[in-house]
């Protein structure tokens, strides 16, 4: 009888709780802030904010203010999948990040349990959309999409023998095997196929045997700290073979890796930057951006981040509700052409992004990156 | 074969590094049969706190760059050997009546700490030493590219395991340490001061790991404050490779591993490269389970 009567009282508590939070409305981040991706992390953190800020000085969201919760992922699946079930007792009704594939994947079974909105940012493995969950969304493109764009701009350099080198990684295996299987379809010669091991300092055995298998190019589709070692090791090493990435390279940290003179030349594919998009609304964010933080964004992925806020925003707004399957109905049926920060916004039934995102950038020989004609 | 060589200089170069570190672990294992963890993280700071000195005391064009390193060198060893005293003090001393799991515990955690507090002092993106403080010249030998700075990073290694090992073997108060690895107690009723000896080994294996870290900044130009975790399991895997406690084990064990892992790299499957060296690892402890150095202790009774 006390038990009852205790859990009754709990549960009353709790009711009460929850009523009284409703002043304002939640949106949690999940982010990586510590971990190896903790710059990421950190640039996500930066643009929600900012967004919060403006949208609050607005007058808020329905008459409401926005508030911000932040978990940390730490870039790795089982801290995530504790960072998740955090902000599901913590009254969000949507969820931005995160930014690694593997990560996302640990998270997306307890949001969508749990009946809410994730938006994610920069996890472009294919089969986090397959799998039919509802309110599941990304803001970045599939891996299956950046490697048409991959193999296209292979093709387009005349290259004989292609090098296609992954870290293993979720995102970088799924997009070389994307990049591997077109290329075959189309009788390319693809005369090296491995991986590396992330965050060692050393790859020159690595160089070295891709040396031998002699390359017209070496498309590396992992991350940028591997990248801008790989760049200075093989100016090291005196081989002139160009090198190509995807865009988890777009960090203006690999030419510091690497070095300008190592960095000059290299191409990679990406969304494209704010600072090359010519739209109203991506010119003004850029603007208040570097108000806030002295600096433009350097991470595409963090304005990814930004826009995934904007569009659940919008939802809320729209349908003046927090209920997960009325935002999903209007993402997916309502959202056309919404201007967000890194292009036009739109869903596909299966929560994908709509719309060719992918330029290929080029590292000039000031270090800049430069978007490449399409 | 061309390719065979290349891979046994590239082997041989990170195997130095590997080896540098090693020696920090064996000795603090080998006097307090402890595994100090925090050890790859204490390396890390070598890599922090010699980009700090080189950037803020504006050592780049300044002096020369003999003495620009030779000053570094100093200072790192000097810096991360007092962190270390400071570290077994705060972490390892008052447990060491304790068993000796919550040592180890303890060093997990101070590891940690070490890497987090890394991070809020110094941000999470990867830090860059400045270009061009070292000539970046490689040699060329029969084909093969030898980098400069690789011969400098083995010889340094060797030249700083012989010292120690001659330190250790020949000095007083390497006596004093050997005795004190053998018996505590023991040593302790000779009239050596045991805790002397533990600041010591912790104020050398440590000073150690910093150059180690502050060679890795100057060679590679980039450090990042996780990079102690995988350096520290892989010198981890040498010092018990080579016989954990041993000195010249340390050395052995460490190039050996880096040579296994360029080959394995080469031969075999780069993805596969860390599994097939510590695959080596377990086979050589099936074998031979004191490590490739290190001599069966017989148990008085």
């Amino acid at each position: 009888m006390n038990r009852a009567m205790g859990l009754a009282l709990a549960l009353g508590l709790l009711a009460s709780g929850s009523a009284g939070a409703a002043d304002t409305i939640k949106i949690g981040l999940m982010a990586p802030m510590t971990g190896s991706w903790a710059s990421e992390g950190q640039e996500m953190k930066r643009n929600i904010d900012l967004l919060a800020e403006q949208a609050n000085a607005k007058g808020g969201l329905d008459g409401k203010k926005i508030e911000v919760i932040i978990e940390d992922d730490g870039g790795d699946p089982r801290t995530a999948s504790l960072a998740a079930q955090r902000l599901t007792t913590k009254g969000v009704v949507a969820v931005i990040g995160t930014y690694g594939s593997a990560v996302t994947e640990a998270t997306q079974n307890i949001y969508d349990e749990a009946g809410i909105t994730q938006v994610a940012n920069g996890s472009t493995a294919v089969r986090l959309t397959e799998k039919g969950l509802k309110h599941f969304f990304r803001t970045c493109p599939r891996d299956d999409e950046q490697g048409k764009v991959g193999a296209a701009a292979i093709q387009k350099m005349g290259a004989k023998r292609i090098a296609l080198l992954h870290d293993s990684s979720a995102y970088a295996k799924g997009l070389a095997d994307e990049i591997n299987a077109i290329l075959k379809a189309n009788k390319q010669n693809v005369v090296f196929f491995d991986a590396l091991t992330p965050k060692e300092q050393d790859y020159s055995a690595i160089l070295t045997k891709l040396k031998a298998a002699t390359p017209d190019v070496v498309f590396f589709t992992g991350y940028y700290p591997e990248a801008g070692l790989l760049l200075k090791q093989k100016k090291q090493m005196g081989w002139n073979v160009p090198f190509m990435g995807g865009d988890a390279i777009n960090n203006p940290d690999l030419v510091k890796i690497a070095g300008k003179d190592a960095a000059a030349g290299f191409q990679f594919l990406s969304p494209p930057v704010p600072k090359d998009l010519d739209t109203p609304e991506a010119k003004a964010y850029l603007a208040s951006y570097k108000k806030k933080y002295g600096e433009e964004p350097g991470s595409i992925y963090g304005v990814l981040a930004g826009d995934g806020f904007t569009a659940v925003t919008k939802a809320i707004a729209a349908t003046k509700s927090t209920d997960a399957d009325k935002i999903r109905d209007y993402l997916v049926n309502k959202l056309k052409d919404f201007p967000g920060l890194t292009g036009k916004l739109a869903f596909n039934a299966k929560g994908d992004r709509v719309g060719e995102l992918y330029r290929v950038y080029k590292v000039d020989k000031n270090g800049e990156f430069v978007l490449q004609p399409k | 074969m061309e390719q065979f060589l290349q891979q046994l200089i590239n082997g041989l170069a990170v195997g130095g590094i590997y080896a540098l570190i090693a020696l920090g672990y064996t000795m603090v294992y080998g006097v307090l049969k402890l595994i100090n963890f925090a050890h790859g993280d204490l390396f890390t700071y070598g890599g922090y706190l010699g980009l700090t000195l080189l950037t803020s005391l504006a050592l780049q064009g300044r002096v020369g760059t003999a003495a620009a390193v030779a000053l570094l060198v100093l200072m790192v060893m000097g810096l991360v050997g007092v962190m270390g005293v400071v570290l077994e003090r705060a972490a390892y001393r008052p447990l060491r009546e304790s068993p000796r799991l919550s040592a180890v515990v303890s060093a997990l955690g101070a590891s940690i700490f070490l890497q987090n507090a890394l991070m809020l002092l110094y941000g999470a993106r990867v830090q860059v030493y400045p270009e061009g403080l070292l000539p970046q010249v490689a040699v060329s030998l029969f084909g093969l590219q030898v980098p400069l700075l690789r011969i400098l990073v083995v010889l340094a290694s060797v030249v700083m395991m012989a010292a120690l090992y001659l330190f250790v073997q020949k000095t007083k108060i390497g006596t004093a340490v050997r005795a004190a690895a053998i018996d505590q107690g023991a040593a302790r009723l000779m009239g050596i001061d045991v805790n002397k000896v533990v600041s010591l080994v912790f104020l050398i294996g440590p000073a150690l790991g910093g150059v180690a870290g502050l060679l890795v900044g100057l060679y590679y130009g980039q450090v990042n404050f996780t990079m102690g975790w995988i350096y520290g399991m892989k010198a981890f895997t040498a010092a018990i490779l080579g016989g954990i406690g041993n000195i010249p084990g340390a050395m052995v064990g460490g190039l050996l591993l880096g040579v296994i892992e360029a080959l394995g790299a080469a031969y075999l499957s780069i993805a596969w490269k860390d599994a097939i060296a510590f695959c080596v690892l377990i086979l050589i402890l099936i074998v031979r389970p004191t490590g490739l150095l290190g001599e069966r202790v017989a148990e008085k009774v």
